[in-house]
């Protein structure tokens, strides 16, 4: 096991405990909001912070104002409810959305908690960045320091056990096998548990409204998309990776048109980089998902891969592999989208619907699909509300008194 | 006509014939073509659409009925990932003999030579299903005679069966065939451990299998070539790239050191990103071409190897064809792609 923080060299397991001892604090302490503060101006403040636009986002979820819209949202909430940290919160980060620790993390310390993280450990640019500017701030703030621990190991089941007997909530953020692998091992008796397994996302556009558009509207819209689309390589599970264009035919084919080929010129100025093992793998699965009935067509182009479908089923959602691969539907109504949707299903990102729609929409959906949907842009915006879960109402227990 | 016009012309209509056949014979790719809009004939080799490789691992792709497979060649690969499944049905595994025997007479000539194997006898065990070391070694071994396999079970020289074998042979022309990395580790850092040095002159070496290990431990092919000549006095050593999802595609390396085209394959460099052709003299994506798959859709492959090609037809060393080199293979698609494989939008601050 290797330590982040803190930074001493005995043995693990005494500074496991170390952390695991500390009183837990009230939700919303202002040293925790101070050290937030700090962080924040750190990576706002340093040019080299610039080039990772998820750092620069994190930086200013953590300003004070921010913050203090979540303390209002929070309080609003307790409703006069009194509400304590749960204690020690376990936490395993995602390799392939490294910032996500964070979010995890900042959450829980808001709620009070004490937090072990472990984080993949793969060498990644921003990760390393990111864990410098907490290191460099998390000595200025000892009650935050004396609570925290981010390690990283090797997957294994004897150390994720002895940190899983100790904590009162385990956090999993990971592909379904990570969550399988993890949940076989038992928590503490009184510990629970929040997972975040595999997902899929996908936004939906009005074709009449894609094609009324006006220039500058126009423009918008396919760089939100784009910051949805191709952000993380696609690989996040709110990026958008299925389009469901909504109309006749005819006018999602004049919307389809104007859409990628704005797509198409908004890439060739901003995508800069791609890898020839990404493209290769794009043609690889159009090929693949060919050979299905369920699919009318393939295109393969350098910025992006289309595949247009009749339907969806749960194997094409597993086979998609990012970097810019869009399977395409055609619907008349938004409503019968829902039917078509499953479990995995997470983010709806929408373009040219009215409330109301959405609403008959959602009210549509019968299974468990869909947490979220956002206008189209905010596919990546993390939220304190995620796959189902209020984060802060569950890193936290209620106190009644009677 | 020049002669590489020729070569297009003949390749153009065996080639657009293989697409036709497999379109009507194979309905996976007949699904694959149709649904991405493939024209089955078309005016230039560049035209012929291509599968990538890696497709081979995931499809079972042949345009034969079940009961006329003949043997199902597979790709090596390590414990869990997936293999290339090639299906070849009788006709298809000839004329792969034939086209070996037409690449390697002029190298070898016709006589079969007493030949040395540089890897165990065990890779052949299996009969149904061939690995690639186990299909090479197959396939090179109608080349020799008195086969000797260099290496125990567990990788260390039979040195008395090597001693013995070349006793016997001590005045003749030896054939040596294995794979480059195995040839390395096993064969040429174990002797050199041992501080021994055999006189190997006037004997030629066959290798191939690609250079990945070897360039981790920074061993080019001319240091390859270098270090075996010292070692074991071998003058003449010739590379080979070929891989299993394309019978026929066999190309060997020159006395000066380039692969060649035979006259029933091809080789097309793409741009990585966009796939559009490069002209000579650019590395991109090896796209191969061959006419000899009739029995799985393999004759146009997208390869994930980078190489140049560096000419047509006038290479010094005499031989004719296309000449390349291969720069070894593109890097793993990332999980995260993020930085190292998008630059992002400069355009920040998403609201939350």
């Amino acid at each position: 096991m290797r330590f982040y923080w803190p930074a001493t060299s005995e043995r693990w397991q005494t500074q496991i405990e170390s952390v695991i001892q500390m009183r837990p604090l009230k939700p919303f302490d202002q040293r925790v909001v101070a050290f937030l503060q700090s962080l924040s101006k750190t990576i706002l403040k340093d040019h080299t912070y610039r080039r990772y636009p998820e750092l620069i986002t994190l930086a200013y979820w953590l300003r004070r104002a921010h913050i203090e819209e979540m303390k209002a949202s929070f309080l609003k909430r307790a409703d006069n409810r009194l509400l304590r940290a749960r204690g020690v919160a376990l936490h395993f980060a995602p390799s392939n959305v490294d910032t996500i620790f964070v979010y995890s993390w900042v959450l829980s310390m808001l709620a009070g908690n004490n937090n072990i993280l472990r984080i993949s450990g793969r060498e990644q640019q921003q990760t390393d960045l990111l864990i410098a500017a907490i290191l460099k701030e998390i000595a200025q703030h000892p009650e935050v320091a004396s609570r925290t621990a981010i390690v990283t190991y090797e997957h294994n089941d004897e150390i994720t056990r002895f940190l899983s007997e100790r904590c009162h909530i385990r956090i999993v953020w990971g592909g379904d096998e990570t969550v399988r692998k993890i949940r076989s091992i038992p928590l503490a008796p009184l510990a629970t548990e929040l997972v975040f397994p595999d997902r899929f996302s996908l936004s939906a556009f009005e074709a009449k409204e894609v094609i009324n558009a006006n220039e500058s509207d126009m423009k918008e819209f396919v760089h939100q998309f784009y910051n949805d689309g191709f952000w993380f390589a696609q690989m996040a599970c709110s990026s958008p990776r299925l389009i469901a264009w909504i109309g006749s035919p005819d006018l999602i084919a004049l919307a389809q048109k104007r859409f990628w080929n704005e797509l198409n010129d908004h890439l060739d100025a901003h995508l800069e980089e791609l890898s020839a093992a990404m493209q290769v793998q794009k043609l690889t699965t159009g090929y693949l998902l060919s050979i299905d009935n369920e699919t009318t067509s393939f295109m393969h182009q350098q910025n992006f891969t289309r595949v247009q479908l009749e339907a969806i089923n749960r194997e094409m959602k597993e086979r998609h592999c990012g970097g810019g691969l869009f399977y395409e539907l055609e619907l008349p109504k938004l409503k019968d989208l829902s039917s078509l949707l499953d479990d995995k299903d997470q983010t709806l990102s929408y373009f040219g619907f009215t409330r109301e729609a959405l609403i008959d929409f959602a009210k549509a959906i019968e299974n468990r699909s869909i947490d979220r949907i956002v206008p189209v842009g905010q596919s990546l915006a993390f939220g304190g509300v995620w796959d189902g879960y209020d984060l802060m109402m569950h890193f936290t227990r209620e106190l009644v008194i009677r | 006509m020049t002669k590489s016009a020729d070569k297009q012309n003949y390749l153009l209509a065996e080639l657009n014939e293989l697409t036709k056949f497999h379109y009507s014979h194979c309905e996976p790719y007949k699904q694959m073509l149709s649904k991405s809009n493939h024209a089955l004939e078309v005016t230039t080799l560049e035209e012929i659409p291509f599968l990538p490789v890696q497709l081979f691992k995931m499809l079972a792709l042949h345009s034969i009925a079940e009961n006329d497979i003949f043997k199902v060649l597979t790709s090596s690969g390590t414990t869990g990932q997936q293999v290339s499944k090639i299906y070849l049905d009788k006709d298809t595994a000839k004329a792969q003999t034939k086209a070996l025997v037409e690449v390697m007479t002029p190298l070898l000539g016709k006589k079969r030579l007493p030949m040395i194997m540089i890897d165990t006898k065990n890779v052949l065990k299996d009969r149904k299903s061939f690995s690639a070391r186990g299909a090479g070694i197959l396939g090179f071994s109608n080349f020799g005679r008195r086969h000797f396999y260099l290496l125990h079970d567990d990788m260390t020289i039979d040195w008395d069966g090597l001693n013995e074998f070349l006793e016997q042979h001590k005045d003749e022309r030896v054939l040596l065939f294995g794979f480059t990395f195995m040839i390395w580790q096993y064969f040429y850092q174990a002797t050199l451990s041992k501080g021994i040095k055999l006189n190997l002159k006037d004997s030629v070496l066959i290798h191939g299998g690609g250079w990945k290990k070897l360039k981790d431990q920074s061993v080019s092919n001319e240091r390859f070539k270098d270090m075996l000549f010292q070692q074991f006095g071998i003058q003449s050593i010739h590379n080979y790239y070929g891989m299993v999802e394309q019978v026929g595609s066999i190309f060997v390396e020159c006395p000066k050191g380039h692969l060649h085209t035979p006259v029933y394959a091809d080789v097309i460099i793409r741009d990585p990103l966009s796939f559009q052709p490069l002209p000579f003299g650019e590395q991109g994506l090896i796209q191969v071409l061959s006419t000899l798959p009739k029995s799985y859709p393999g004759h146009s492959l997208l390869t994930e190897d980078l190489g140049t090609i560096h000419g047509e037809d006038d290479c010094s060393c005499g031989w004719k064809g296309k000449y390349f080199s291969v720069a070894g293979r593109i890097p793993k698609a990332e999980l995260r792609g993020c930085s190292d494989t998008f630059a992002f939008d400069k355009k920040v601050g998403k609201t939350i």
